[in-house]
């Protein structure tokens, strides 16, 4: 049951896209791109939030660390995308451990208003440093390249095949993360962040050194939300202060997380898979005509998104459906 | 021979309140030592000390010839100190097996070996059936077994158990006492056992230690320390004791 679920998940996931683009339409290969994003971003906050079970609401600062750094290399070295994502990684992990070591002798909303206050703190820094482009940010240029695979490599796709290529790039750093964040839940890390999580003392006594795994979980987390900058920023052309630090480079994972399951591997991935092509709905069915403008595709968005928090507050992974698909 | 913990004239105070007022003993490797005094004695505020919760105002505490005073938890559970807690503190969002294996991960980084390590634990403590339910739905009785397990899971040379067996049936609190027997013959290890119930803590301890408003009153074998004119009036009051 499982195993064909999981087969054809992958099946739709690769096939997707390309009926779509047969056809000439770019638009739904870039929601799944944002779902893709989401989803990543997802698993990624999952190790911090749902199993080492601290509330960080400040993630996105990393996701703007990764951008930033692999624009530059880009821009300033002619560093390629990929090996500048592997920069980005590195960089991110390295400045959260030292930012998030002060704050683990902080607990519950503690930690929770700390995350807020570095991202507060982050929004000025990139306004104003101008090394970084200060408020006007960095233009990432186009450089073509001939050939499939040197612009896969590139990680910079143009024309009619944009879309369909981010969204495979895409689906590629989703995969890697969800293999990765498999392998965390079941090795030692993944024992130890849920340990942490449910008892900080009685973790202690047992020999776990809860600020150093605290640590360590929020560096995966940091890991994945700069790979995810990184390609956004090669989406967008461009990364600028307000663009990704944007809150909802943190919230949107984290409602996906909760709505999905918190906790779960897969939670995420359900809960990008659900809230992403509601709101893409919700903007291009109430967005549009007579009440356009209005705001009103973001409130039923949210009302939809209250509906399944108050209904089911473990999320939807959670419910029975062992025993209804039997 | 050092003792296997030596506590040297330990002081904590909190504030105006001396919870431990210098106190002094030690325990030798093999024993079974029982802890006992009246509620708010300061047992509880020893065992924190000795396992680096707090740390003494004064004194020193060494295990094994290593001081560890100002030690942190996690680097005395890796010592060879490993405790249970009053007021238990499963991890209650994963399963008993799972609780056991997050000990067991002290001692090996293997997850397959910790694994196979926690199931013998949770037969040998009792709990095979209830290995895969998640550990908030267990009985107080066995949350106090599994808190036992993941505590031997780390391997400790001394085991220190704060109330194992208070708010227990009398059926249950006998298993309990059978399962800290067997703990000390089949496993070797030292125990430490803070009761304030007599007649669970008498006869299985070799060497009783009596704590009374943060000062030990007496110290010996459990047969002498219940004739102890300081014991019987700190448990039972003046009157009784000047008769």
């Amino acid at each position: 049951m499982r195993r064909i679920a999981l087969a054809l998940g992958v099946l739709a996931a690769i096939v997707y896209p390309i009926p779509l683009q047969l056809q000439g339409y770019t638009y739904y290969q870039t929601v799944g791109f944002l779902v893709l994003i989401t989803a990543m971003l997802g698993l990624g906050w999952n190790v911090i939030g749902g199993w080492a079970g601290q509330f960080d609401f400040g993630p996105q600062v990393f996701f703007a660390v990764g951008a930033y750094v692999a624009a530059l290399l880009f821009v300033r070295r002619g560093v390629d995308a990929w090996l500048g994502m592997l920069a980005a990684v590195a960089v991110a992990m390295a400045l959260c451990a030292v930012l998030t070591y002060p704050l683990t002798g902080l607990r519950g909303h503690y930690f929770a208003i700390a995350t807020v206050a570095i991202w507060m703190i982050a929004q000025p820094i990139g306004a104003t440093w101008e090394f970084i482009g200060g408020s006007q940010g960095l233009f990432i240029p186009v450089k073509p390249h001939a050939g499939v695979v040197s612009t896969a490599l590139s990680l910079q796709f143009t024309g009619p095949m944009k879309a369909l290529g981010y969204y495979y790039s895409a689906l590629v750093l989703f995969a890697v993360t969800l293999a990765l964040m498999a392998w965390v839940e079941r090795s030692k890390l993944g024992y130890y962040f849920r340990a942490v999580r449910d008892d900080q003392e009685a973790a202690e006594g047992i020999g776990i050194d809860s600020r150093r795994y605290k640590v360590v979980a929020r560096s995966v987390t940091a890991a994945v939300f700069a790979a995810a900058g990184v390609l956004y920023a090669f989406w967008a052309l461009s990364v600028f202060p307000e663009q990704v630090l944007e809150l909802n480079w943190g919230t949107l994972p984290i409602m996906a997380t909760v709505v999905g399951g918190i906790g779960r591997l897969w939670g995420p991935v359900l809960g990008a898979v659900i809230l992403i092509p509601i709101s893409q709905i919700m903007s291009t069915t109430l967005g549009t005509g007579p009440l356009a403008g209005r705001g009103i595709d973001l409130i039923v968005y949210g009302i939809i998104i209250i509906l399944i928090a108050a209904f089911r507050p473990t999320g939807l992974l959670s419910l029975p459906w062992g025993r209804w698909l039997r | 021979m050092a003792s296997l913990l030596a506590v040297e004239s330990a002081t904590k105070r909190f504030g105006g309140l001396v919870a431990n007022r210098s106190v002094s003993f030690g325990i030798e490797a093999g024993e079974i030592v029982g802890l006992i005094g009246p509620n708010g004695a300061g047992k509880t505020t020893l065992f924190n000390c000795i396992t680096g919760y707090m740390h003494p105002d004064e004194g020193r505490l060494a295990f094994d010839g290593t001081d560890i005073t100002h030690m942190r938890p996690e680097a005395i559970c890796g010592l060879g100190i490993a405790r249970t807690w009053q007021i238990v503190r499963a991890f209650g969002r994963m399963t008993a097996l799972e609780n056991v294996v997050c000990g067991a991960l002290k001692r090996t980084n293997r997850v397959s070996e910790a694994r196979a390590r926690a199931r013998e634990l949770i037969d040998f403590t009792g709990l095979e059936g209830r290995a895969d339910m998640p550990a908030a739905t267990l009985t107080l009785a066995d949350k106090k077994r599994l808190e036992i397990a993941r505590a031997l899971a780390t391997q400790p040379r001394l085991l220190l158990l704060d109330e194992a067996m208070s708010g227990l049936t009398p059926f249950e609190a006998s298993m309990a006492v059978q399962l800290v027997r067997r703990i000390h013959v089949e496993l070797k290890v030292t125990l430490c056992v803070v009761e304030h119930v007599m007649e669970v803590v008498m006869p299985l301890s070799h060497r009783v230690v009596v704590l009374d408003y943060g000062t030990k009153i007496a110290d010996g074998a459990p047969e002498n320390v219940v004739r102890n004119e300081l014991v019987i009036s700190a448990y039972l009051g003046e009157r009784r004791a000047a008769r």
